[in-house]
């Protein structure tokens, strides 16, 4: 049989509905397809955000949801930018931003240099490398607070090993100073991996051709890296940088699991603080003001992010 | 500028001859041409001399002093990509500069701009030297890359297949350019092409390489007119050689096997019948497609030839050239 999957499609259309699709036009076609993500998007994405927006005008609460419906304006908006714990939350997300991107960069592009200079089971290394960041956020955070016991955690014992000081003289936790380290280093031994794949994609992008060109003109492996390699890595790697950095901004499920925001609300990051007030203080109007206004810091942040690495992709 | 020698060098991939026990010397201020086909080694030669590649054998010397073991840039040669090799995230100009920003150079910014302006000039780009090196068509990069060596002073220029993605103007253009340049400088120069008018307009001289092996080295006349090989009077001469088998005209030498002619040594008017199959005009020349037998032949016709297809004429050789059952010349 001569028979092609299509001509059985179009044997098996019953008449009426081939000749129904016959009549629409190449575009009508095209909608057709869409529509159906496009509803989608709109009922589970836009939706919820008009939502949102609507309620941090409002006194909302989601918990009494018969009591009268009230429009407070900017309100909610002026008591979050005016309250002192909120401030410090955003501090504690701003030092977990910025160190964990900090040491992931550092330390991924390390390793993804390091994996790059072909030695013999690289690929094996790149796949223990790997593991931390295949396995669940709330498992990390769970497994990492017994690492963090004074008296039987490993990583309390290795510190003192290298230290000298007594393991149980110190928690990781519990401290005041050392809680916000505490998160820190576990997302980043979590997430490190992630930002050396990409790096190791764009190092594995450069043609060695590339890098003989500059040993020819004279250019020391120094000058190599500094003036080609670096470069040529710093799109992606930028690119990791906004993927991370976008995550950490709403990281919630290992905090919560390690220190659930403590002691006291040292490591009580934005989203942490959010959920407490929706969904323990049910102030469902409140928290909407306190989601539109992080949305919008995330979204301009990305944005300006986009526009430089589009910058750098073009230069 | 600097005298390169190669003795007895090998190289192989796997079992790959890729170079077989080359010996040349590349004399001082000499435009040195590599002949062959893809495969021949030309690439790995240029490699060897860069430094890119190590030799399993041989020496390689540059002005006397052994270089085997040094790194391309101790060497102080500049090298023309076959595949180009631009810096992609860098303009035209920062690729024309980079090799006179290194620190052993150390140029002064000044002399760096002039040079830049003064290759580009000569290369045709000064328009682009503000794009980005991809974005480019790829005969404007193969000019940056010709530049990018260029720019340079170095002991040898190595340049590999520079010109085959230009279009025929510019190719003619940069050919008669390159060789003034070279000469202007008294540049040590070891070109690589497969193509036999680069070689013959360009060349002082031209070596001639079959699968990793140096067959001859001469000059374009000896090689063209003192090819030792079949392989080798194969490689130079258009229309291509006529080879047929020794017996077809009466006279040849004892061991012959067979007679390669060039339309040069068949002179028209005595001889063996042959018969007119096709006259091809083609501007600068006119080509004569004749049967000899069961033996096809071209040769060139004045301009103006009344011959026509179906003509028949006689043909017979002069100072043609014998070859042995081998392939060698029988002199
Ligand atoms: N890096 C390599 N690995 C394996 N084989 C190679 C390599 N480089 C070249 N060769 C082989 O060596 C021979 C000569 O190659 P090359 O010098 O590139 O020829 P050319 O430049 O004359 O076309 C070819 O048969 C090629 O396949
Ligand atoms: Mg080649």
């Amino acid at each position: 049989m001569t028979d092609s999957t299509l001509d059985r499609v179009a044997r098996a259309t019953p008449p009426r509905v081939a000749r129904r699709i016959r009549g629409l036009s190449d575009r009508a076609i095209a909608w057709i397809f869409v529509a159906p993500t496009i509803i989608l998007l709109l009922a589970v994405n836009i939706f919820p955000l008009i939502w949102t927006i609507y309620l941090s005008f409002t006194n909302y609460r989601a918990n009494r949801p018969n009591a009268e419906v009230e429009w407070v304006g900017l309100r909610n908006y002026q008591r979050i930018l005016s309250d002192p714990e909120i401030w410090q939350t955003m501090q504690a997300t701003a030092h977990f931003l910025f160190w964990t991107l900090f040491f992931q960069v550092l330390i991924g592009f390390a390793l993804a240099w390091l994996i790059n200079q072909k030695f013999r089971g690289n690929n094996l290394w790149t796949t223990i490398i790997v593991l931390p960041m295949m396995l669940s956020p709330a498992v990390v955070g769970n497994f990492w607070t017994f690492l963090y016991q004074p008296q039987i955690g490993i990583f309390n014992n290795i510190i003192s090993f290298f230290s000298g000081a007594d393991p149980t003289s110190f928690s990781m936790i519990g401290d005041v100073r050392l809680a916000p380290w505490s998160i820190v280093i576990v997302d980043t031994w979590m997430w490190t991996p992630f930002v050396m794949l990409i790096c190791l994609a764009g190092l594995r992008s450069i043609p060695d051709s590339i890098y003989e060109a500059a040993e020819c003109d004279r250019a020391s492996k120094w000058r190599q890296f500094w003036t080609i390699t670096v470069p040529m890595v710093l799109p992606f790697l930028m690119l990791a940088v906004l993927f991370r950095g976008i995550e950490n901004f709403k990281m919630f499920d290992l905090v919560v699991q390690l220190t659930g925001g403590g002691p006291g609300s040292t490591t009580e990051l934005t989203s942490i603080n959010l959920k407490r007030e929706a969904f323990e203080k049910w102030r469902t109007g409140y928290a909407s003001a306190y989601a539109v206004i992080l949305f919008v810091t995330v979204f301009g942040l990305a944005s300006i992010y986009v526009k430089a690495l589009n910058r750098v992709k073009n230069r | 500028m600097a005298e390169v020698r190669l003795s007895n060098v090998s190289k192989s991939f796997g079992t790959t001859h890729a170079v077989s026990e080359m010996d040349m010397t590349i004399a001082h201020g000499e435009f040195l041409v590599l002949l062959g086909p893809t495969g021949a080694g030309k690439t790995t030669t240029l490699r060897l001399i860069a430094g890119l590649e190590a030799p399993d054998m041989g020496d390689i010397r540059i002005d006397g002093r052994s270089v085997t073991r040094e790194t391309p840039a101790q060497r102080d040669v500049a090298m023309v990509f076959q595949q180009y090799s631009l810096y992609p995230h860098m303009t035209v100009r920062e690729n024309l500069a980079f090799p006179l920003r290194s620190p052993i150079l150390r140029t002064p910014e000044e002399e760096v701009r002039r040079k830049v302006q003064q290759v580009a000039e000569t290369l045709q780009i000064a328009h682009k030297l503000d794009n980005k090196a991809t974005a480019l068509s790829g005969g404007e990069m193969q000019r940056v890359s010709i530049g990018r060596a260029l720019v340079r002073d170095p002991a040898i220029y190595l340049m590999d297949e520079p010109l085959s993605s230009l279009d025929a103007k510019l190719r003619s253009d940069l050919r008669v350019e390159l060789k003034r340049i070279q000469a202007e400088l008294g540049a040590t120069l070891l070109y690589v092409t497969h193509d036999q008018i680069e070689a013959m307009t360009m060349a002082t001289r031209i070596g001639v390489l079959d699968q990793g092996r140096l067959v001859q080295i001469g000059t374009p006349r000896e090689i063209y007119e003192n090819p030792v090989s079949l392989y080798v009077a194969g490689r130079l001469g258009q229309p291509r050689i006529n080879v047929l088998p020794a017996g077809v005209f009466p006279g040849a030498p004892l061991g012959a096997d067979r007679i390669a002619l060039r339309p040069e040594h068949i002179r028209i008017g005595a001889g063996q019948p042959a018969r007119v199959v096709r006259v091809e005009h083609l501007g600068d020349q006119t080509r004569l497609h004749l049967t000899l037998g069961d033996h096809a032949l071209t040769t060139l016709a004045d301009p103006h030839t009344p011959l026509e297809t179906g003509d028949v004429l006689s043909i017979e050789p002069a100072n043609a050239l014998y070859f042995d059952a081998t392939g060698a010349r029988i002199v």
